[in-house]
């Protein structure tokens, strides 16, 4: 083997050779960089609630001055049908607001200082809401609700009232083991519970509670006459769907959250990516082709040894070997090059998105790194074929 | 191998003289067998090369039939060929197909590595019966044709073989390492109970030949 490779070595022009380590090496991190930077910041745009269906829409009518004076902004049953039955609509739930007054509580009342503010309750369909029933659930004469806080009040908590008054800001972590003080005047009763934080919603600018808590204490402390819901929340097959801000727009309907402006976002940056991954491909399509050259020069200048090898009783595969095994070692090196600068240059994007996300969730690289190991295993392939078909029609002697 | 049978064979070229062919090779029916010496005698462009080139699979461009055994050569396999290159067939190409930017040694080790059949000391003893002991490391570019043409015979025994060609082998040798070389093949070709066929365009080994064929 190693008299079969001083010979065949000959010509190897290190040129050509670095030509296509350098394509291909440029080729491969383009396309494992759009992939692993698809994944890192596709997070950013897509909800990050694990606890609610993914692609749903907070909807409302829009306020008029006529709906001021006594228009009702509230959805009828036959607005209800109707978006219903539209085809973009996958489901449709209401949400049912509180028929009695509520304050909650946040702080430490025994130190004096207590955040109070005036709210209310909503509630939707438990499928709208990713919790399983024994921690999402109430029952009459349970002295905890579950709720699940709109971000804001935290922020508001943390960046505005905690800021001013020198208290130490509290991450999620920490509130979601502090309770709530929820109180609730209704018509004739008055009652005090805890509030047991679950989760934090971006989206959700209100006070989520278990539909079975809200059916109860509706009756428990209501007037009787329960609100009409003002907000629907509509589940869609696809965001993006243009047939929904067309809807929108002749209904007069409102969303209260930019989700479907994210799922532009997240299309353009789908769009993006998949043009800069096609970019690597073709470079990378380039490079193969470089290689491709390299070799079938290389084999064309040493035709008389190969020729000569394969007369002495080489087989063609032994033959065609050194050169398999010079480029499946290119390949190998242009991987570990590719993922090593692949998490340099992801240490220093991530950074900047960190800093503008805090609360950023990070993956792994693994499925980058499976796309790279899927490009070497195909671009592998392809050059230990396209090798050994080289070195058959020497044996052929077929030029 | 037992025998290597020609049945009205006949290169290609030579088509438009196929009427007026006058050859104990060509379009006859001949048998070379194992364990006998021929010597092919041949004029310059009779054919001779081509002849070698044909039985070890190098080229096809021939009418009629070739068979091993009985086995038609242009149905066989890459791989059959290659294990009868390795354990059947061995050859002195006249343009000696040695590599110039390989040593002597190497250029025999090349093919002894491949086969694994003769001892080191084997090889080393050929180097000096054929007066080259001197140039086991010298590179075959820098070396003559005849001393050359030495190392290939070398290479052409470092395998097992039924048949062992030799295409003009002592073509720039003295007679004294011509002997020498012939020797040194029939001994080994005893010892495997190979046929051998020499062929010449004049000048040839002094061997005790069994058949002579004019191409």
């Amino acid at each position: 083997m190693k008299l079969v490779w001083k010979l065949l070595r000959q010509h190897i022009s290190i040129g050509q050779f670095a030509g296509f380590t350098l394509a291909n090496l440029i080729g491969m991190l383009i396309i494992l960089l759009g992939v692993q930077f698809y994944q890192d910041v596709s997070s950013i745009f897509s909800s990050r609630e694990s606890f609610m269906k993914k692609d749903y829409i907070v909807v409302t009518k829009q306020v008029s001055t006529a709906s001021t004076f006594g228009k009702s902004s509230a959805f009828s049953r036959k607005d209800v049908k109707d978006l219903k039955e539209q085809p973009f609509a996958k489901s449709v739930g209401s949400f049912q607001p509180s028929d009695f007054q509520v304050s909650a509580t946040m702080g430490m009342k025994d130190l004096g200082v207590a955040f109070t503010t005036e709210m209310f309750f909503e509630s939707v369909e438990d499928e709208y809401v990713d919790f399983n029933s024994s921690q999402w659930s109430f029952t009459p004469g349970q002295e905890s609700i579950p709720i699940i806080l709109p971000r804001n009040y935290l922020n508001l908590y943390n960046f505005g009232f905690a800021q001013t008054r020198g208290l130490p800001k509290i991450s999620e972590g920490v509130i979601s083991m502090i309770t709530l003080g929820i109180d609730i005047r209704g018509v004739a009763n008055r009652a005090h519970y805890e509030g047991n934080i679950v989760g934090f919603s971006n989206r959700l600018n209100t006070i989520l509670v278990p539909q079975s808590f809200m059916e109860w204490a509706n009756q428990e402390y209501g007037t009787g006459n329960p609100a009409q819901p003002s907000r629907l929340i509509l589940e869609v097959y696809n965001p993006t769907d243009d047939a929904i801000a067309k809807y929108f727009k002749e209904k007069k309907y409102e969303t209260e959250d930019d989700k479907l402006e994210q799922g532009k976002t997240t299309w353009f940056l789908k769009i993006i990516v998949m043009i800069v991954m096609a970019v690597g491909v073709l470079i990378t399509i380039l490079a193969l082709y470089i290689l491709m050259l390299s070799v079938y020069l290389l084999v064309q200048k040493n035709t008389t040894k190969l020729e000569n090898l394969l007369l002495i009783g080489y087989s063609p595969a032994r033959v065609a070997m050194p050169y398999q095994l010079l480029t499946l070692g290119l390949n190998v090196l242009v991987l570990i090059i590719a993922i090593v600068l692949l998490v340099v240059v992801r240490a220093q994007y991530l950074q900047l998105l960190q800093a503008l996300y805090p609360d950023l969730l990070i993956g792994g690289i693994s499925t980058a790194v499976m796309v790279g190991v899927g490009i070497f295993v195909v671009v592998s392939l392809l050059n230990l074929w396209a090798i050994r078909q080289k070195v058959a029609t020497i044996w052929k002697r077929k030029d | 191998m037992q025998n290597i049978h020609l049945i009205e064979a006949l290169p290609k070229v030579f088509e438009e003289r196929r009427t007026s062919m006058k050859s104990d090779v060509w379009l006859q029916n001949l048998t070379l067998e194992k364990g006998k010496l021929y010597l092919v005698e041949a004029a310059s462009g009779t054919g001779k090369s081509s002849l070698c080139s044909y039985i070890f699979g190098y080229r096809e461009d021939f009418s009629g039939q070739i068979t091993f055994d009985g086995k038609d050569i242009n149905t066989l396999k890459v791989h059959q060929w290659v294990e009868l290159r390795k354990r059947s067939l061995s050859i002195l190409w006249q343009e000696l197909r040695l590599f110039p930017e390989l040593t002597a040694l190497e250029n025999v080790q090349i093919k002894n590595k491949l086969t694994g059949y003769q001892t080191d000391k084997q090889i080393e003893e050929w180097f000096d019966m054929l007066g080259i002991a001197d140039k086991l490391q010298a590179k075959i570019g820098r070396m003559s044709f005849g001393q050359q043409q030495r190392v290939a015979m070398i290479r052409a025994l470092c395998q097992p073989f039924d048949f062992i060609f030799a295409d003009e082998p002592v073509s720039h040798l003295d007679e004294g390492n011509s002997n020498i070389m012939g020797q040194i093949m029939m001994t080994e070709a005893k010892k495997q109970g190979a046929g051998v066929i020499v062929t010449s365009i004049g000048k040839h080994i002094d061997l005790n030949y069994e058949r002579v064929l004019k191409l």
